[in-house]
């Protein structure tokens, strides 16, 4: 499997983030989000989704819980912490910044002088 | 093994590996569930969901190493937290009761700090490897005579070459011998050193070479080719200035001019701090098969051999030699043993003493502060039992008092290493001239620290985990039930305490008894009549060089010296001798007594002589038995007059009257002397060597150019005359240098010092010993009394008065000091042969030792219950009953 993985990651911890922000889910939750926010667009296996669930954790960004789900199983639920709020809050503001510079870039007709 | 230390701690733990395997499970399930209600056959669900999940082997992998990760350093942090958590609440604990901190801190750091100090001095001396590369094949080499009782002695030259070339045991053989010399330049004052006389391949046998320069060659051991000279680094450091160019340049020794060929490297000592080293040298004297003039030989063993192969391979030789020349050589052989045991052979029946010694002490304060601890947990029962009522488990409990005994054992340590480096000072100080040989390094290094860390971690588990099971084993109920301090429930306790204070106080004893005999033995050295007055005399060694003095020029100086110093004020007597008492001077030689038979072989009587002026016994309080003294007039050496001491007049004329008989030391061609008198038998060699037959000649026959002055005088302290002494050996001779300056007192009490130093160490554990003992005692005690103060004033309630009372707590101590003295006495009784080697004057199974002992231990074991048992006694039986 290849894939640009540094881009990917530090992205998907993003989104990852940003549903968690939305309230506490499970990872299949959200990976439905995400799937329904992004289309086709961002393809992903779902399958990395949970390591990066776990390294968030391990920053202590999102912290989680074992629940019963409306299955009735076991489920590992996932909440953003007040240090995760601030992180998203940070790389959110970083992303929208790297995203309006390349935008100026590609809006730019002329050669700069 | 992190794991098990934190199941010891904590709940079950949850398994990370099952974690994962169900949240991708659950992802999976959900997603297949998904697509099936969007109406895809199971089948093409599973298919698509594994296809968007990707590689769920990866990705559980990859989860698990992250889960992982993160639970190690969860369960680091929690570790840390309880301790941290456990060392504040023990801290507080101890910090609340500091009676109890201070006597159980005390208690460890001094057990930690002799152990110690103990320990690093047995390693520096008896593990440690001697100072020379090949140390662990080193061997030393002396002569022995077995039926005549001599024992590293002396060797002689010829049996040195035979050894040297028969051997097929050694690599390596040199022989040495001690000298002193005088240094002397005009540029600088002349000073006296020490050395050696070396033979060329003794310092290859070493594995030394030179720092700069060259060793002797053999060729060199030729008189006319010797004037060579090695010196030390210290030497030439000090007295050359550090010189790069020395090799090769003359210096001035003894008056003659010998070549400098090398300097030794820095730290190098042989035999013992030498200064400088001669090549070994032999002329017509050296070749004479009984000449053993000569201080020993080193070797090498080849690889592989054993001692006891060289020394058989050197008794063949000898077995030989007594054959070719029986006059020389019978009832002689070689004795060998290991460099080692030939330095610190003295050392090393004291340090296995100290070292029992000093584990005894510290069996006795792990017991003690098992003891403190026990008695605590009695005290803290109840907290204990609300604690662990309010949901506390077992092992947090237990974990908790044992981080609170660690921490004791840790102050303590702390502590304990101070002792021992005071203690390691002490002994630096109790070698004589207050600094070990060069070949004990004594001081707290890497070893002596890794053994101080590792017996504070053994202390403090040691004592503290019998308590804290024991503690914590409380059955909840009762405990809490109870109410009051102690019914049933805590004899179970009680019990082991008794045994740990019986078992306290055996100790004692032992230690007791150990230290009293070997007390006593220095006392009976220290107190053995001497046969002369050691008090007010001043004694100084003086070599003059043979290149400038002939012997008639010696008596010259000699005389002129002893004259100025006569003048000298407070000084009422002077003269000399060759070796004082104590000094370890020693000549001796085979006698025959006129007209008697000639003796059988191997009982020949041999004499230790020398020559001395005809003041030197009357100056150092010799006192005359019978005949007349020496006078200044007995110079004839043709037809020479002695004296002879009661040891000769028993070994020589079977007691009979000697005056006017006639006796010859050494040779047939030596003059036979006639006995003009008799000295009482005083001690020359040091104690306990017993003085044996001894012969003086008058200085003025034979005078040599070696003597030690003797000074009386009146004044308080002798070495007051010191300067005057210098002074007046720079007015006859500047060139010449004094040394061994020291009085009398100072050569006595010096060669007493390991005695004095085995006694001291070990009274001061019988001491610590004693003290710990009590305070065990007195602890156990007075919980008891607290814990029958309910029982107690019920007595006296009906009746019991408080002498009942008082007899009562007095018999439960009496019974334990009863028990532990009984057995005490039975292990001493037996342990006590360990010393036989250094007892002196006084039997191991010493009767007086042995009831003083016991009577001591008894006295201060029942003072230190009497203050409970009066506690006891005044209680108010209304307080008690009502009280908690």
């Amino acid at each position: 499997m290849t894939r640009p993985t540094d881009l990917l990651q530090g992205t998907l911890d993003l989104l990852i983030l940003k549903t968690l922000s939305w309230g506490p889910a499970h990872g299949y939750a959200v990976a439905r989000w995400i799937e329904q926010l992004t289309g086709e667009a961002l393809h992903i296996g779902e399958g990395s989704l949970y390591p990066a669930l776990h390294r968030l954790e391990e920053r202590g960004w999102v912290e989680s819980s074992w629940q019963l789900s409306s299955t009735k199983r076991r489920t590992k639920v996932y909440k953003l912490t007040v240090k995760g709020r601030q992180q998203l809050r940070a790389e959110a503001g970083a992303w929208t910044q790297f995203v309006d510079a390349v935008y100026k870039v590609l809006k730019t007709e002329e050669q700069p002088a | 093994m992190s794991d098990r230390w934190l199941r010891y701690f904590e709940l079950p733990r949850r398994d990370p590996r099952r974690d994962v395997d169900d949240e991708i499970q659950f992802h999976l399930e959900e997603r297949v569930a998904d697509l099936v209600r969007r109406g895809l056959t199971p089948e093409a669900a599973r298919a698509r969901a594994a296809r968007e999940f990707g590689d769920t082997h990866l990705v559980r992998d990859q989860t698990l190493a992250i889960d992982q990760r993160m639970q190690r350093r969860g369960d680091r942090a929690e570790l840390l937290h309880n301790l941290w958590r456990d060392a504040r609440v023990g801290f507080r604990s101890l910090w609340k009761t500091p009676t109890f901190a201070i006597t159980a801190i005390l208690c460890a750091a001094l057990g930690i700090g002799v152990t110690t100090a103990i320990l690093s001095a047995t390693y520096a001396v008896l593990i440690r490897p001697l100072p020379y590369p090949n140390a662990d094949r080193l061997v030393a080499v002396y002569s022995e005579n077995v039926a005549r009782g001599y024992h590293g002695t002396n060797i002689s030259w010829p049996d040195y070459k035979s050894w040297r070339e028969g051997s097929r045991t050694l690599e390596a053989l040199g022989i040495w011998t001690w000298i002193t010399a005088t240094l002397s330049d005009d540029a600088t004052e002349a000073e006296r050193v020490s050395g050696a006389w070396v033979a060329a391949s003794l310092f290859p046998a070493l594995g030394v070479r030179p720092l700069i320069g060259r060793g002797f060659t053999e060729e060199e051991e030729t008189p006319g080719r010797d004037l060579v000279v090695l010196l030390s680094h210290r030497i030439w450091e000090r007295r050359f200035g550090g010189d790069s160019a020395i090799v090769g340049k003359r210096i001035t020794i003894d008056g003659k001019r010998y070549t400098v060929v090398g300097v030794m490297p820095p730290r190098f000592n042989f035999p013992d701090r030498g200064d400088l080293w001669m090549p070994f040298a032999t002329d017509p004297a050296t070749e004479v098969h009984g000449n053993r003039g000569y201080a020993g030989a080193i070797g090498l063993l080849r690889p592989g051999r054993t001692i006891e192969q060289a020394r058989a391979d050197l008794h063949a030789i000898d077995a030989e030699l007594v054959r070719q020349f029986p006059n020389d050589n019978f009832g002689w052989d070689a004795e060998i043993k290991s460099l080692r045991e030939d330095l610190v052979g003295d050392f090393e029946q004291p340090l296995k003493v100290f070292l029992v010694a000093v584990g005894l002490v510290m069996l006795l304060v792990c017991a003690n502060l098992a003891n403190l601890m026990l008695a605590r947990a009695t005290t803290r029962g109840r907290e204990i039992a609300i604690r662990s009522a309010l949901g506390a488990s077992r092992q947090r409990l237990a974990a908790q008092l044992l981080v609170e005994s660690v921490l004791i054992a840790i102050l303590g340590g702390i502590l304990g290493i101070a002792i021992a480096w005071w203690g390691v000072r002490l002994l630096r100080f109790a070698f004589p001239d207050q600094s070990p040989p060069f070949y004990v390094t004594l001081a707290l290094d890497g070893p002596a620290l890794l053994c101080a860390a590792g017996l504070t971690v053994v202390t403090g588990i040691l004592f503290g985990t019998v308590p804290a099971l024991r503690a914590t084993r409380t059955n909840l109920g009762s405990t809490l039930r109870d109410g009051t301090r102690g019914s049933g429930s805590s004899t179970h306790r009680s019990r082991l305490r008794s045994a740990l204070v019986v078992s306290e106080i055996a100790i004692s004893v032992v230690l007791l008894v150990g230290a009293m005999l070997l007390v006593r033995s220095y006392r009976n050295l220290a107190g053995t009549s001497l046969g002369f007055d050691e008090q007010g005399i001043l004694s100084a060694r003086l070599t003059l060089p043979s290149a400038r003095y002939t012997r008639a020029q010696a008596k010259l100086f000699f005389d002129e010296l002893l004259t100025r110093l006569r003048r000298e004020p407070g000084v009422t007597m002077t003269a000399s001798a060759q070796g004082i008492p104590f000094s370890g001077w020693n000549l001796q030689a085979g006698t025959t007594v006129e007209g008697a038979p000639p003796p059988k072989r191997g009982e020949d009587l041999v004499v230790h002589y020398q020559y001395v002026t005809p003041d030197y016994f009357r100056a150092i309080g010799v006192k005359l038995v019978t005949g007349r003294w020496l006078t200044e007039a007995d110079h004839d050496s043709l037809n020479p007059v002695v004296l002879v001491n009661e040891q000769m007049v028993i070994k020589g004329f079977g007691g009979r009257d000697p005056i006017g008989k006639r006796v010859r030391v050494g040779g047939d061609r030596d003059p036979f002397a006639t006995v003009i008198g008799v000295i009482r038998d005083f001690r020359h060699y040091r104690l306990p060597q017993p003085m044996g037959p001894a012969v003086y000649y008058p200085y003025a026959t034979y005078p040599g150019r070696q003597q030690t002055i003797v000074i009386r005088t009146t004044r308080d302290d002798p070495s007051t005359l010191a300067p005057a002494l210098r002074a007046a050996v720079r007015a006859v001779d500047p060139k010449l240098a004094l040394y061994d300056v020291q009085t009398f007192e100072e050569a006595v009490s010096k060669s007493l010092w390991r005695q004095r130093l085995q006694g001291n160490v070990l009274s001061i554990f019988a001491a610590l010993a004693l003290v710990l003992a009590c305070t065990g005692l007195y602890g156990v005690i007075a919980y008891a009394v607290a814990e029958r103060t309910r029982e107690l004033g019920v007595r006296m309630a009906l009746g019991a008065t408080r002498s009942n009372v008082l007899r009562l707590v007095l018999g439960q101590s009496g019974r334990l000091v009863l028990a532990g003295i009984a057995l005490g006495i039975g292990a001493a009784a037996v342990g006590v042969h360990m010393l036989d080697s250094l007892l002196y004057g006084v039997q191991a199974i010493d009767p007086a030792t042995f009831v003083a002992v016991p009577l001591l231990l008894a006295l201060v074991a029942l003072a230190a219950a009497l203050v409970p048992a009066r506690r006891a006694a005044l209680v108010d039986p209304i307080i008690a009953m009502r009280g908690e």
